[in-house]
């Protein structure tokens, strides 16, 4: 689903030079769930970053469903991250100024040939899955920590893209938000067959998923399966 | 996408009031402005009713109060003017020539309708060529008046439809305030002699008869000279008639010269006031653009986040225009309810074309305004670069 050949990053400002990323090779197939785990630093969220095409590589080629994307101009990336990739951030990224049932909505807006009727519906059959369907009504201010998460993963789900990228989803919350918002990538991921990358600080997070790749200083030190995952 | 943006505003209406409320100002300004210079340009291109290229005017002031012998100086000056070659036509006229900064008026009555403001201009027969006046309907003064029971009068459009609407007027008899009777003789489409950018107001002419009023003194000669006649020829005018009228004070004055005058006398405060205008303007397009700037800066985890879910640059910047244009629309529809009153009420004698291509006029120069002060800070927000946007917060 997404192959990275060679990955270099690195960031270059006036006065020093940053190795974020450096010979970076990985191939996630369809239906994959991975964690990500790393010091502070190592450069997960720019790895990220690159898989979801938000940020170009300095060197190296990315593939998504086996194109390799240098080729696309932005109208063409934007579309592939549309409908293909979902994201969920540590920090939520909601709009405070409008209600759940609206930030759920948003991706579908990128998409010129849909009702307005049909996003409804989708909103609120994605607000289902996370168990949110009492609050469309409310702002992300009304909401708790957990709550939010979910509705970030609702929005990231509601165009139905084959690839989540998530990037420290429980990181805010206590265990047992955790929990939850696991239990509902682990759902996506069983029944869904989405592919999931996450980022994650947490072992227990990472345990539960079924390949674990370890980060230091910009490259990739380990890649293991976990051996208690249960694909059902 | 426009029920999305209309919903961000909605949700956001506290903190867009204000901008809201400075382009509904600006429009109201904006409107006011138009709506004079579009009054006066208006004005200024209908027609006079007159020509006053060539046209003197000569004030005759006498220091001696001897009235008898500066009324026979006064006959030998007109005709000694008369009889210059270079002179085609010159008519004595009460002291409110055009462009003059005297006015005379009374009031008339007709019938039902009472009180009707005219300015009145004694004139003789002749400046009907002074001024090449048109008359389209019954005649202009003639000698056959002298013997009229009545004393003949002619009269602008602007006054047959204020005194007689419909009605045919000439022939009609009609009373000055001095228990005058007037009998009306002649219409003239058009005599604005105020100012090219005053309004046609209720005009009336009524004869001089220099034999009627043997001990009277007409201080102001009109004197239309032949093209060609210059400084030479005043000089040589002003000689000889300083000959007959010996302790005369004379002043030669152009009525293009007065014309200017008149004409600065609304130019320069209407300058002035889109100078004024044009600064406001000028101010509100910098609050304008502070405010699109601080919006947008203050929103680019937003705009982050709204690259990452698939909207590409282009999108980010169509948004933005389209939120400033929205707000702008909405202050404008605000304004606009305002201004439509003046034609509606009619406040003002204006005609209703005057407030419509000011409004038309306001409403596009606001949006062409809201577009440029948006161009910059939504092509900032198009090229933020989302993983940079995210990364901030
Ligand atoms: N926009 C940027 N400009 C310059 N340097 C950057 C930029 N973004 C990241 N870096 C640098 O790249 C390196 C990797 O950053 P990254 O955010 O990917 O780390 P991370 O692994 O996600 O860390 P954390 O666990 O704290 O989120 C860091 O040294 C960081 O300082
Ligand atoms: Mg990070």
């Amino acid at each position: 689903m997404i192959t990275l050949k060679n990955i270099e990053k690195v960031y270059q400002t006036k006065t020093i030079e940053t190795v974020a990323l450096h010979n970076v090779n990985l191939v996630v197939p369809k239906g994959e769930f991975v964690s990500i785990m790393g010091p502070s630093g190592c450069g997960k969220s720019t790895l990220l970053n690159i898989m979801g095409l938000l940020d170009a590589p300095t060197n190296g080629v990315v593939e998504i469903a086996g194109t390799p994307i240098q080729k696309y101009k932005d109208g063409e990336l934007a579309k592939i991250r549309n409908h293909k990739i979902g994201f969920v951030f540590q920090s939520y990224h909601l709009i405070n100024d409008l209600s759940v049932l609206d930030n759920v909505e948003l991706p579908l807006l990128y998409r010129s040939s849909m009702s307005a009727a049909e996003r409804r519906t989708r909103a609120l059959t994605a607000l289902e899955k996370v168990g949110l369907s009492a609050r469309t009504k409310h702002f992300p201010s009304q909401l708790s920590g957990g709550q939010r998460q979910r509705v970030a993963i609702a929005r990231a789900l509601i165009g139905q893209p084959e690839i989540i990228l998530a990037d420290e989803p429980t990181g805010n919350l206590d265990s047992v938000m955790g929990e939850e918002i696991m239990n509902i990538l682990l759902t996506l991921n069983r029944e869904d067959g989405t592919t999931i990358v996450m980022v994650t600080h947490d072992e227990n997070m990472a345990n539960k998923t079924e390949r674990l790749i370890r980060f230091f200083d910009g490259q990739q030190v380990a890649d293991s399966r976990v051996f208690d995952f249960q694909k059902v | 996408m426009i029920r999305h943006l209309f919903k961000l505003i909605w949700n956001r209406k506290k903190s867009n009031f204000l901008l809201i409320a400075e382009i509904f100002f600006c429009f109201l300004v904006l409107f006011g402005v138009l709506s004079l210079v579009m009054y006066n340009i208006r004005n200024y291109t209908k027609p006079l009713g007159f020509k006053h290229d060539n046209v003197w005017l000569l004030t005759m002031r006498p220091s001696t109060d001897s009235t008898a012998q500066n009324r026979q100086s006064l006959e030998q000056v007109l005709q000694r003017v008369r009889a210059f070659p270079e002179v085609s036509q010159a008519s004595l006229i009460s002291s409110n020539a055009p462009f003059a900064f005297s006015q005379m008026n009374n009031s008339f009555s007709y019938g039902k309708v009472k009180d009707i403001d005219a300015d009145i201009y004694e004139v003789q027969d002749e400046y009907k060529d002074v001024m090449q006046l048109q008359v389209s309907q019954g005649r202009w003064f003639s000698a056959q008046d002298n013997a009229s029971n009545y004393e003949p009068i002619v009269i602008n459009r602007a006054f047959q439809q204020k005194l007689f609407g419909q009605e045919d007027a000439i022939g009609k008899l009609i009373q000055g305030v001095d228990s005058t009777t007037f009998q009306v003789v002649g219409i003239t489409d058009y005599f604005r002699a105020g100012s090219e950018y005053a309004a046609e107001e209720p005009a009336s002419f009524t004869r001089i008869n220099i034999q009627k009023r043997p001990d009277y003194f007409w201080n102001e000669l009109l004197i239309r000279v032949k093209p060609g006649a210059g400084v030479d020829f005043e000089e040589r005018m002003v000689k000889e008639i300083s000959g007959i009228g010996k302790d005369w004070t004379l002043e030669v004055a152009t009525l293009e010269k007065m014309r200017q005058n008149k004409a600065k006398l609304t130019l320069v405060p209407m300058i002035a006031l889109g100078l004024v205008c044009g600064f406001l303007i000028f101010n509100v397009a910098l609050g304008l653009f502070g405010v699109l700037w601080y919006n947008i800066n203050s929103r680019r985890s937003e705009i982050g986040l709204r690259r990452a879910l698939g909207a590409a640059s282009g999108q980010i910047y169509r948004q933005f225009i389209g939120e400033v244009l929205v707000m702008a629309t909405l202050g404008l529809i605000l304004g606009v309810v305002f201004a439509v009153q003046l034609p509606l009420l009619q406040v003002f004698q204006v005609e209703s074309a005057v407030y419509n291509i000011a409004i038309i006029s306001a409403v596009v120069i606001i949006y062409l305004l809201t577009v440029v002060c948006a161009f910059y800070p939504s092509r900032q927000a198009a090229a933020i670069h989302p993983a940079v946007a995210l990364h901030e917060e």
